[in-house]
């Protein structure tokens, strides 16, 4: 699906991202995880096209993602969430996720401007909004939502542009048990439609539960990949997380 | 009919009902000042309530829309109609050029950048002689239809047509894209919208509804002068879109009423007019945050709601 070779980035002296090498497989779980400061969320920001890389290469199927902004990478099929969500918080809901569909909206001007395309996408919009179970709530202010609700409403947004490879940064950062019981519920789904996820996460429940592959990074740097059972039998592993603790 | 329907059909009947209510001359032509300062309002709020973009260069607009249709009638004996469609398409090509560098800004960059543009153009007005006249001024301008109340249907009619235009617009996906870049740029870039392109159209479309709104104040004032562009009609168009609530509809069009009326109705005060005018606009702003129309909101939703 998406493959990076040797990427670099650094910001003044620090190096966020070092010679990191990874390939996500098409329709896997794929879970990116690492201490804080490790580099994660750099290098879903290289991915999506917040950042270019400083060297390296990027590649999604055949196609190279060097120098590409991050709005034309959505047109071929990369979909994001942020760590800190970002929402259109004075939207409500249902304008929220129709922004989503932007990339779809392939009516002539005219047509907008002589009122033929109201309601385009509103029945999608709305079938996404039920996905995440917020149906209900679909002209109420975003920024009115809690937390929890608020991180599945950018999880509905960003579904709309109907991605192939979606990341999320942290999405169950914040939520509580059965919050993070329905999210993982809605990620399976969303890999049985045939949607690539790679998440960057702390919740290592989660991760243990969903994830096929498991890159671990720290400084920076590639540490281990393998399976999840794997993962948490690695020594160097559970050294980058706990060896400061063990130590003390 | 549809309460959509209901609403375009009562706001014809009352522009068309108006200069029978108003009958001087004097406040007829006020009349066909406040259509214009309706188009003027739409136009500024399609870019600054819309989109979210800070421009001040809208005054500049008005004027390329005022000069090219006069001097292309005036110069060249153009048909009015056609020398209109000419400065609106001018007038949208320059918003083009000021959003290509607009775009790379915002916030108070852009608000200074936008008033840049409005003041090389206000000094291109005056001192390109040859053209423009400067300061000396184009006269025996005449309106497209002759008499007053004509004019007022001509520029009304073409407000409430532009007002519909941009109904649609903001309802359509283009208005869910233009909301999405004004709330948040990064994450319109995460869901495929190039912020640039969008802004680009915003201001392009803004600038040649402004322009489009210049092309009938000549003919209305018979006399043409640089002065009336000058930079601080950009900010009384800005006190229109926030006066009557930024980002919303209707805002703009009870903003630029309330704005023309205001200061004539306070005439009575004399030397103290402006004073007064100024303290009004404090007192909204402050009390009002949303604009004039925010308490309309909040009535319709308290009567909503206790049925």
């Amino acid at each position: 699906m998406i493959a990076a070779k040797n990427l670099n980035k650094s910001f003044g002296g620090v190096r966020a991202v070092q010679n990191v090498t990874l390939e996500v497989p098409e329709g896997s779980i794929f879970a990116l995880i690492g201490p804080n400061g490790a580099g994660k969320s750099t290098l879903l920001n290289l991915l999506s096209g917040i950042y270019q890389p400083d060297s390296g290469d990027l590649v999604l199927n055949g196609e190279t993602l060097i120098g590409m902004p991050a709005h034309r990478r959505v047109r071929l099929g990369i979909a994001r969430t942020f760590q800190k969500i970002r929402l259109f918080k004075q939207l409500s809901l249902l304008e929220n996720v129709r922004a989503g569909f932007h990339i779809h909206q392939d009516e002539p001007f005219w047509q907008c401007v002589l009122g033929g395309t109201r309601g385009r996408f509103d029945e999608e919009a709305l079938a996404l909004l039920d996905f995440v179970g917020l149906a209900a709530h679909a002209q109420e202010r975003a920024g009115a939502l809690p937390y929890g609700q608020q991180r599945m409403l950018e999880i509905a947004r960003a579904l709309a542009t109907r991605p192939k490879l979606f990341m999320l940064d942290e999405p169950a950062a914040g939520l509580n048990a059965s919050e993070v019981e329905f999210l993982l519920n809605r990620l399976i789904k969303a890999k049985a439609r045939g949607i690539t996820l790679l998440l960057v996460e702390h919740n290592m429940d989660l991760v243990m539960n969903v994830a096929q592959r498991v890159f671990v990074m720290d400084h920076g740097e590639a540490l281990f990949e393998g399976s999840p059972r794997d993962v948490q039998a690695n020594p160097r592993v559970i050294e980058a997380y706990l060896g400061g603790e063990i130590a003390a | 009919m549809s309460r959509r329907a209901a609403g375009y059909f009562v706001a014809a009947v009352v522009v068309a009902a108006l200069p029978w209510l108003i009958t001087t001359p004097y406040w007829r032509g006020i009349l066909v000042l406040c259509a214009m300062n309706v188009m003027l309002a739409l136009s500024l709020n399609l870019v600054l309530g819309y989109t979210g973009q800070l421009n001040l260069g809208q005054s500049a607009f008005f004027g390329i829309g005022a000069y090219v249709s006069t001097v292309l009638v005036k110069t060249y004996a153009w048909n009015f109609w056609l020398a209109a469609i000419a400065a609106v398409g001018a007038a949208g090509l320059l918003g083009l050029a000021l959003a290509a560098f607009a775009v790379r800004l915002r916030g108070h960059y852009l608000a200074i950048a936008s008033l840049g543009f409005a003041v090389i153009t206000y000094q291109v007005l005056v001192n390109w002689e040859k053209v423009t006249e400067g300061v000396r001024g184009i006269y025996g301008i005449r309106p497209p239809v002759s008499g007053t109340v004509n004019l007022f249907y001509v520029v009304a009619g073409i407000a409430l047509l532009v007002y519909l235009l941009i109904d649609n617009l903001v309802r359509s996906p283009i208005g869910d894209t233009l909301r999405a870049i004004r709330e948040d740029e990064v994450s319109a870039a995460s869901l495929g919208i190039h912020g640039a392109l969008w802004k680009a159209f915003a201001f392009g479309l803004g600038a040649a509804i402004a322009g489009l709104a210049g092309c009938f104040y000549p003919g209305f004032v018979g006399t043409l002068v640089p002065d009336a562009f000058n930079i601080v009609e950009s900010f009384t168009m800005m006190a229109m879109v926030i006066v009557g609530g930024m980002g919303t509809l209707a805002g703009p069009v009870i903003g630029a009423v309330v704005l023309t009326f205001l200061p004539e109705l306070l005439r009575g005060f004399g030397e103290l007019r402006l004073m007064v005018y100024g303290l009004a606009l404090t007192l909204v702003v402050l009390f009002m945050p949303g604009g004039i129309v925010q308490v309309f909101i909040a009535l319709k939703r308290k009567f909503t709601s206790a049925r």
